[in-house]
């Protein structure tokens, strides 16, 4: 056996590491400002007068609106923070675990410098108002082709580090890597599907529901795949690494791997309960997410059961204080995310800050801290010196606790207080007891204790940085060099497809699964039939599992020798859960998909005002979606046409509109009829003056509220010129446009603005900023002003014609169609 | 790594308690093989378990209702709850009880006052002349009709005025420059309504003379 002398790629982790701080600090620091923002409106911009001495004069500054900034906020902590840390950890332990240098040097460069441009190019297009409006897939599409060209990188890199390996089996930590690169690749592909009107600017190829449905599907996963699993894997190299011992159960390990593969993608749902999502994908939601519970905690026993015999360090070491906290946090949350899953419990908490508190206490508990603990632990090694202060690590983990249970808990009480007074009526049950901004103020003070623990938590960072900076400063970087056994090519990677999938808890597990999908979807009795073929299968695999557990183990142990049939069953374990739930919605005809309401389609104006609404991301505080709850019909939809949310109302949209907070009202029915003897120009629930008030000064408006000013709407003009592109694309989607020339949709847009601003000026409209223009000036200058788009979409939110229901003949693949539950 | 030196070797535990360490190390890690504990087992099936019971229940026993029919009849009681209330109420108010009874009661305009203040100044204006101070001695307006200027477009009797709150702007007119109210009832009780209506005739005490 000959061996050779291999230096890893440390330089490509000590850039990763450096970047994730630096990241880091500045996606925290934006977060609290957002988190200042909603405590007091003049953090959007205002306060910069006051800051300047009045040399900056300004209302509201476009760029740093919490509408803007919040997915600047999210962005950077998940993909600039976490990303840099995943990248840092993976690329750190899979050369160690491989016992081979990474692959490509260059590619580990153009991966590096790659995110780092991409993370920029987000710094730089959120502010600036270009987003694709869906939540963590904000980026526009030059982007996101970008996102992909560097994600494949990354996992050619990785793979390629594989393929070289000089240790034939692979560990548990690379298991989650590989998940975590085909998964990402797979979500994030789909969810950004797009066709681009401009270079700045897309549309999404789903719309409503569909788009909903993907976005969660998305959205839920990257969660699960993206600040999940990476961080699990490096947690199972670097706890045991840190407390020197050995990992507490393999076949925990093995469980709660395929577990979490398997049953997280199908999770996503659980964040449109309640809404007019249709009825068994909610279920799926929530039954799923109950049963991510035990496979979560799984991992969590895994980390804590690995610290037992290390309790002793507790005391001296911080890494193994993150570390413990981190896996604590991990099991937190873990338990916290299926409880409001439960559709009950979402009722309350959907919408409300609850929801904020959860990913809170898995990004700032789970994530932070993992990231902390490993950055301490991977920094002596790296510039082969001592920790520069282990009292200042002791430091950045006491802020960074009572910063995150400060945080959190201020969460727990702001979310259940709203969910709680928002649902109270008055005696007698017919009529809301509190206005919504009442409930806002109540929780005032949660929001301003909730910054200052996003403030203490960010301080524990800056003290990281300067900790980590000191230490790299004191010693000297290094690269280690090992001796490795080189590994004869015979000795992995020789398992034939056939052997790797014809095994027997392939086939039991395959059949299984689609003997429980035909459950789902086919007619009564049929469905009955399949369960019992699915259970009969389970209870089979079980015994042969039992009489053979010995060839189903040397069968793992084989395949963990071969990592492509390996990576190949985790796609496939990993992709089943979203072709189940997503490819029945695309096939069902919109027509069919409706309810009794279909989508009034807008006007040219109207899209262009859409379109403002999304940039200025109003879908970060306002829900278009009224669920099926009475609270929510007796605040949003009392009147007898107005009621819950249907599917048709919406089925238009790209992107979807639904929303996931409610730090405003619920905006689903504030559109209206056409105006008396109006052309274009529709009066919905407010008057136009109300709302041209409103995004001048919102409190005026309504007093108490925390939505920031929009001076710059304005004096900006509504982009008319791009329409005609913006509708051919939309065609191209499927929205029933009309026919319309390049001039028809100009002279339209034109039309309905001058209309609005002219009701506008007669009911004695006023812009403070421009006391000279009065009646026929300020009409012909408001007709400009993107306000007055914003103001047409606003007032066409939710408005709706009747259809007939749709024909009886039951669409394919709904489980729902044929078998209504029976109405007692 | 520092196991415990007397742990046994080999691949898999095989019972409960038992502890193995197993013999692969990947760069100096060591795993060991345990049983999975009971309680684990427990949610772990139990919820499996109650993934097929509910599925079960809901689809093949109709167990549950569908949420469209739910709330189509949870509204439909409230609505019947609304109107017994309005009826209740309008079984008691009269002009001349609006004006010499509610409106004479301190605490009754004062609840008028207050509701007032949270849900009508964006429109009537603080002050109710449907105007707003903006400093400099400009005022704006709001898109209400003023309250205080004696012109009651809709009536100018105290029941015409709890029924156009009540039901908002008729549905033939054309509104206040194009802008029309709500109709509040659907949001407030008929008692905060008549507090309301108590309100501003005490603020107009000339328009509703005793």
């Amino acid at each position: 056996m000959s061996t050779a002398t291999i230096t890893y790629d440390d330089r490509t982790v000590r850039r990763f590491m450096t970047a994730s701080i630096f990241w880091g600090i500045v996606g925290m620091l934006v977060g609290v400002l957002a988190a200042t923002q909603l405590s007091w409106w003049q953090m959007n911009g205002k306060f910069l007068e006051a800051i300047t001495f009045g040399l900056v004069k300004s209302e509201g500054l476009s760029y740093i609106t919490f509408g803007r900034i919040r997915p600047l906020h999210t962005n950077a902590v998940i993909f600039a923070f976490v990303g840099n840390m995943v990248f840092a950890g993976v690329y750190y332990s899979t050369q160690r675990l491989c016992k081979v240098r990474l692959a490509s040097d260059w590619l580990s460069k153009i991966h590096f410098w790659g995110w780092q441009l991409i993370i920029v190019g987000a710094a730089i297009t959120l502010p600036a108002g270009l987003t694709r409006g869906k939540e963590y897939a904000e980026l526009i599409w030059p982007l996101n082709i970008a996102v992909v060209v560097i994600w494949v990188i990354f996992g050619v890199n990785f793979f390629w580090t594989l393929a070289k390996r000089n240790e034939p089996s692979l560990y548990v930590s690379l298991w989650f890597y590989i998940a975590t690169i085909v998964t990402i690749a797979l979500l994030y592909v789909v969810n950004h599907l797009s066709i681009p009107t401009s270079l700045i600017h897309s549309y999404p190829i789903f719309g409503g529901v569909q788009d909903g449905l993907v976005q969660w599907w998305y959205g839920h996963n990257a969660v699960a795949f993206f600040l999940t699993t990476p961080i699990l894997g490096i947690m199972y190299y670097f706890v045991p690494k840190a407390v020197d011992r050995p990992v507490y159960s393999y076949r925990l390990s093995i469980i709660h791997f395929w577990a979490l593969v398997f049953i997280y993608i199908w999770a996503g749902p659980h964040h449109l309960l309640n809404t007019s999502l249709p009825r068994w994908l909610q279920t799926l939601g929530m039954l799923f997410s109950l049963m991510l519970w035990a496979p979560s905690w799984a991992g969590m026993l895994n980390g804590l059961l690995t610290l037992r015999g290390a309790w002793d360090k507790l005391r001296t070491d911080p890494i193994i204080k993150f570390f413990a906290v981190a896996v604590t946090f991990y099991g937190m949350s873990t338990f916290e995310g299926p409880l409001l899953s439960i559709r009950s419990v979402n009722a309350l908490s959907h919408y409300t800050d609850w929801t904020i508190g959860h990913v809170h206490s898995g990004a700032l508990g789970w994530n932070g801290f993992m990231a902390a603990g490993m950055f301490y632990w991977l920094a002596p090694r790296l510039w082969s010196t001592k920790l520069w202060s282990t009292a200042m690590a002791n430091m950045h983990f006491w802020v960074g606790l009572v910063g995150i249970l400060l945080y959190v808990s201020a969460m727990w009480v702001a979310g259940i207080t709203q969910g709680l007074m928002l649902s109270e009526t008055n005696p007698g049950g017919a009529t809301l007891k509190y206005e919504f901004v009442e409930t806002l103020q109540t929780i005032h003070i949660p929001y301003m204790l909730r910054s200052f623990g996003g403030g203490l938590y960010l301080l524990g960072f800056i003290l990281c940085a300067v900790n980590i900076f000191m230490t790299a400063r004191t010693g000297s970087a290094t690269d280690a060099t090992v001796e490795v056994k080189l590994l004869q090519k015979e000795k992995k990677d020789r398992m034939t497809l056939s052997e790797a999938f014809g095994s027997d808890p392939v086939i039991y597990a395959v059949l299984g699964i689609v003997f429980m999908i035909l459950w789902f979807f086919l007619p009564p009795h049929a469905d009955k039939a399949a369960l019992i073929v699915a259970v009969i299968l389970c209870i089979k695999g079980i015994s042969v599992f039992r009489q053979s557990s010995k060839t189903w183990a040397e069968y793992f142990n084989r395949l963990l020798e071969n990592y492509l049939p390996f990576t190949i069953l985790i796609f496939g374990a990993a992709a089943i859960g979203g072709v189940v739930q997503i490819i029945p919605s695309l096939l069902v005809n919109r027509a069919v998909n409706v309810e009794d309401r279909l989508q009034l389609p807008y006007t040219p104006l109207e899209l262009a005002g859409r379109d403002i609404y999304v940039a200025e991301g109003c879908y970060n505080c306002h829900s278009q979606m009224i669920r099926t709850l009475v609270p929510d019909v007796l605040r949003y939809g009392p009147a007898k046409d107005q009621g819950y949310s249907r599917l048709g109302e919406s089925i238009y949209d790209h992107p979807y509109q639904w929303g996931s907070k409610r730090t405003g009202p619920d905006l689903a029915r504030e559109g209206g009829a056409l105006a008396a003897g109006a052309k274009s120009m529709r009066i919905g629930r407010r008057d136009n003056l109300w709302h041209f008030n409103h995004f001048l000064d919102p409190r005026q408006t309504s007093p108490g509220s925390n939505m920031p000013p929009y001076p710059w709407l304005f004096e900006a003009k509504a982009d008319l010129k791009s329409l005609p592109k913006r509708i051919a694309v939309q065609s191209t989607l499927g929205v029933p446009w009309p026919a319309m020339t390049k001039d028809e949709i100009e002279q339209s847009a034109r039309d309905q603005a001058v209309e609005i601003s002219q009701a506008l000026v007669k009911a004695g409209a006023y812009l403070p900023d421009r006391p000279d223009l009065e009646g026929e000036n300020l009409r012909r200058y408001l007709s400009e002003t993107q306000v007055v788009a914003l103001i047409a979409y606003v007032q066409k939110i939710g408005t709706y014609q009747l259809v007939e229901t749709p024909p009886a003949e039951v669409p394919p693949l709904n489980p729902d169609a044929y078998r209504k539950p029976v109405n007692r | 790594m520092s196991a415990d030196p007397e742990t046994p070797r080999a691949e898999y535990a095989s019972k409960k308690g038992e502890v193995v360490l197993r013999s692969h190390e990947y760069d100096g890690i060591q795993e060991y093989d345990q049983m999975l504990p009971n309680w684990w087992l427990f949610i772990f099936l139990g919820s499996l378990a109650f993934f097929v019971g509910y599925w079960v229940l809901y689809y093949n026993f109709g167990f549950f209702h569908d949420d469209q029919e739910v709330i189509t009849r949870k509204i439909a009681q409230i609505e019947e709850v609304k109107a017994k209330e309005l009826d209740e109420m309008l079984a008691k108010l009269t002009d001349d009880a609006l004006i010499n009874q509610w409106a004479t009661d301190d605490t009754v305009v004062a609840a008028g006052k207050e509701i007032f203040l949270s849900n009508c100044i964006a429109c009537h204006g603080q002050d109710l002349s449907a105007k707003i101070d903006i400093g400099n001695g400009q005022s704006v307006s709001l898109p209400g009709l003023p309250l205080t200027d004696g012109v009651w477009k809709y009536g100018s009797k105290p029941m015409d005025i709890f029924k156009l709150i009540n039901e908002g702007t008729p549905a033939n007119s054309t509104g206040h420059n194009g802008a029309k109210m709500e109709a509040w009832g659907q949001k407030m009780p008929p008692l905060q309504i008549a507090q309301l209506t108590a309100f501003l005739i005490r603020e107009n005490p000339k328009d509703f003379a005793k």
